[in-house]
C-alpha cells in the first residue's frame, strides 16, 4: 500500500469514527439520570421481597412452607404452630435472608395465596448487613410502603391511597393475562 | 507446582516472569496468566483460573431439580437465559416432558437476544482492550434496550431465571413483539456503525490480521468451540449439528473464516449478529401472538434413574450438560460443559511468541467469561 493509501485510510477511519460519535450526541440514551430521576420498572421486575397482609390486616399467609421449600439459596427460615383456635397454622417465624437472596423469584411462584410478592424497592444499599436479614415486620414493611406489588397468581396489584388492595387494570398487567385474572376472579367471589 | 508457577530457567537473565491478573482490567474479570517475557515477547505462559469459583456443581447436587435453574443462570452471566437450556433440555428429555411448538420459539428468541447482548459485550469490551472507549459505550446502550424487553417479560435483566421445563415460566409481555422488532430495525441501523468503527477501522486491522493464529487442527484437538472454531474453519454449530427448540424451523448460515487469526474472531461474531437478527427476523413472523407458552410437567419432578448430555450453541460455542439422575427429586450429579472454559485452554498456544500487547487482542478475542470458567 501507498504511502498515500495509507493517509487516506486513517483519514477516512477518523473521519467515520467523528461522524458515528456526532450522530450519536443528539440521540436520547435509554438511561436515566437516576439519583435525580427514578427509573420506571416494569411491574414483574424483581427487585425485593414483601409479604402482604389482608386489608383488614390479618395475615394472607396460610404458612404452608411451599416457599421455604422452593428456595435455592434456601434463606427462607419459617416456624409454625398449630392455630389453638380454628384450622390452620400462625407464624411463629418468618425469616428471609435478603443478603443471601439471589431474587429467582421461586417463592413467589409458589406461593399458593400470593402473600410473598416482588416489589420494586430496589434501593437496599446499606452499611449494615444485618438490616438485610429481614424478619416478619420488616417484610410486612415493605408491603405497606409499596404501591404495587407482583405474584403469578394473582397478577399485579395496586394500594390505592386509602388503603385498599385493587387488581391494576389489565394494561398494566404482564403477559399470561388470561391465566392471572382467572384465579383472581375466583378469590373474588 | 513447577508448571503452576513459572520458574525461572537457570543461565536465562534476558526472561522476565510476569504475573497478568487478576485484577488487570483487560482479563475480563479475574484470569491471571504467569508470562514468561524475554522484551516484549511472550515465552511462556502459564493460565491460572479459579479465583470465582463458587462450587456450583456441587451446590447443584443439593438442589432439587427447580431450584438447579436458578443456579445455572449465575455462570455466564453475560448471556442470561442460554445457560439454563442445557440444564432444562436434559430433563425435559428424561421426564419425557412435551413443549408446546410456542414456547419453544419463546425460548428461542430469547436465546438469540442474548446472543446479541452477549456478542455486544464483546464487541465493546474488545474494543476497550484494544484502546477504543466509545465502541464500548455504544454497545452497552444497545445492549441496555435488550435487558428492558427481557426484564418486561421475565422480571430480572442479566439473571432471568425465566426457562422451566416445559417452556417458560411466564407468558411474554404483550408489547413484546413489537419491541423485539423495534430493537431488530435499530439494531440493524447500529450494525453499520459498527462495521464502520471496528472492522473496518485499520487500526484494528493493524492489531488484529495475522496475530494469534489458531490452525484448524489444533483448534479440533484442543476441543474449542463456537466463534473461535468457526474462525479456524470448521463449520460446526451445535444450532445446525444437533438441532434443538426452534432452529429446526429457521434458516441461518454458519459463518465460517479460514484464517483463524484475532481478525476473523472478530468477523466472525459479526456475521454471528447479523444471522442472529435475521433468526430473530423470522421468528417474530412464525411465532404465535398467543397460546401455550407452558406444557404439562409433572408436579414431583423425579426423572427416572439415568443419564443424559445436551449441548446447545450458546454465545462462545457448547455449553452442555450432562445430568445423572439416580431416581430421587435431587440430581445426582450435574457436569457443566463450559465453552469459556474449553476456549480458555488454548492461551498458552496463542500467547506463546506472540507480543504482550498482542495478548490482550488475542485473549479478548477468545471471549472469556469467568462466571463460567470457575464456575
Ligand atoms: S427470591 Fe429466590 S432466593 Fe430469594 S427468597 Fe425467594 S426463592 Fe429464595
Ligand atoms: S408459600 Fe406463601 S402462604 Fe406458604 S408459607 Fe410461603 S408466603 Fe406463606
Amino acid at each position: 500500500m501507498s504511502l498515500l493509501q495509507e493517509v487516506w485510510q486513517a483519514v477516512k477511519a477518523i473521519g467515520t469514527g467523528m461522524a458515528t460519535v456526532h450522530k450519536r450526541v443528539y440521540e436520547e440514551a435509554p438511561t436515566e439520570f437516576y439519583p435525580y430521576v427514578k427509573p420506571e420498572l416494569p411491574p414483574v421486575s424483581v427487585q425485593s421481597l414483601a409479604l402482604v397482609e389482608n386489608e383488614d390486616g390479618s395475615e394472607r399467609c396460610i404458612v404452608c412452607l411451599q416457599c421455604e421449600r422452593a428456595c435455592p439459596a434456601q434463606v427462607i427460615t419459617i416456624e409454625r404452630h398449630r392455630n389453638p383456635e380454628g384450622k390452620g397454622f400462625l407464624i411463629d417465624r418468618f425469616d428471609i435472608d435478603l443478603v443471601n437472596c439471589m431474587y429467582c423469584a421461586a417463592c413467589v411462584e409458589a406461593c399458593p395465596v400470593s402473600s410473598i410478592v416482588t416489589i420494586q424497592d430496589f434501593e437496599m444499599s446499606t452499611y449494615d448487613l444485618q438490616t438485610l436479614k429481614a424478619d416478619i415486620d420488616f417484610l410486612h414493611e415493605q408491603a405497606r410502603r409499596a404501591r404495587q406489588w407482583y405474584s403469578p397468581k394473582f397478577g399485579v396489584e395496586l394500594r390505592t391511597d386509602d388503603g385498599r388492595i385493587e387488581k391494576a387494570p389489565p394494561e398494566m398487567q404482564p403477559g399470561g393475562l388470561a391465566e392471572i385474572l382467572k384465579p383472581a376472579e375466583e378469590v373474588d367471589s | 507446582m513447577s508448571t503452576m508457577n513459572l520458574e525461572p530457567v537457570p543461565g536465562r537473565t534476558d526472561e522476565m516472569i510476569v504475573n497478568m491478573g487478576p485484577q488487570h482490567p483487560a482479563t475480563h474479570g479475574v484470569l491471571r496468566v504467569v508470562l514468561g517475557l524475554e522484551g516484549e515477547r511472550i515465552t511462556r505462559a502459564v493460565p491460572h483460573i479459579g479465583y470465582l469459583h463458587r462450587n456450583h456443581e456441587k451446590i447443584e447436587e443439593a438442589r432439587t431439580y427447580p431450584m438447579v435453574i436458578a443456579y445455572t443462570d449465575r455462570m455466564d452471566y453475560v448471556s442470561g437465559t442460554q445457560n439454563e437450556l442445557p440444564f432444562v433440555l436434559a430433563v425435559e428429555d428424561m421426564l419425557g416432558v412435551e413443549v408446546p411448538d410456542r414456547a419453544k420459539k419463546i425460548r428461542t428468541i430469547f436465546f438469540e437476544l442474548y446472543r446479541l447482548a452477549s456478542h455486544l459485550v464483546w464487541m465493546g469490551t474488545a474494543m476497550l482492550d484494544l484502546g477504543a472507549i466509545s465502541p464500548f459505550l455504544y454497545t452497552f446502550w444497545d445492549r441496555e434496550i435488550i435487558l428492558g424487553i427481557v426484564e418486561k417479560t421475565a422480571g430480572a435483566r442479566m439473571l432471568p431465571n425465566y426457562y422451566t421445563f416445559g417452556g417458560v415460566r411466564r407468558d411474554v409481555h404483550p408489547d413484546f413483539f413489537k419491541d423485539v422488532a423495534d430493537f431488530l430495525d435499530h439494531m440493524e441501523r447500529r450494525m453499520v456503525d459498527y462495521e464502520h468503527l471496528v472492522l473496518e477501522s485499520p487500526v484494528v486491522h493493524a492489531r488484529t490480521k495475522g496475530v494469534g493464529v489458531l490452525d484448524q487442527e489444533r483448534a479440533v484437538a484442543r476441543g474449542v468451540s463456537g466463534p473461535v472454531l468457526r474462525a479456524s474453519g470448521v463449520a460446526y454449530d451445535v444450532r445446525k449439528a444437533f438441532p434443538y427448540d426452534a432452529y429446526p424451523d429457521v434458516e441461518f448460515e454458519i459463518p465460517t473464516s479460514p484464517d483463524g487469526d484475532t481478525y476473523a474472531r472478530f468477523w466472525v461474531r459479526f456475521q454471528e449478529m447479523y444471522q442472529s437478527i435475521r433468526i430473530l427476523r423470522q421468528l417474530l413472523e412464525l411465532t404465535p401472538k398467543t397460546g401455550p407458552y407452558k406444557g404439562r410437567a409433572p408436579a414431583r419432578l423425579k426423572p427416572p434413574a439415568g443419564e443424559r448430555y445436551r449441548a446447545v450453541e450458546n454465545s462462545r460455542g457448547e455449553l452442555g450438560v450432562l445430568v445423572v439422575s439416580d431416581g430421587s427429586d435431587k440430581p445426582y450429579r450435574v457436569k457443566h460443559r463450559g465453552a469459556a472454559f474449553s476456549n480458555l485452554q488454548i492461551i498458552p498456544d496463542l500467547f506463546v511468541g506472540a507480543k504482550f500487547s498482542d495478548a490482550i487482542a488475542i485473549l479478548s478475542s477468545l471471549d472469556p467469561v469467568f462466571g463460567e470458567i470457575d464456575r
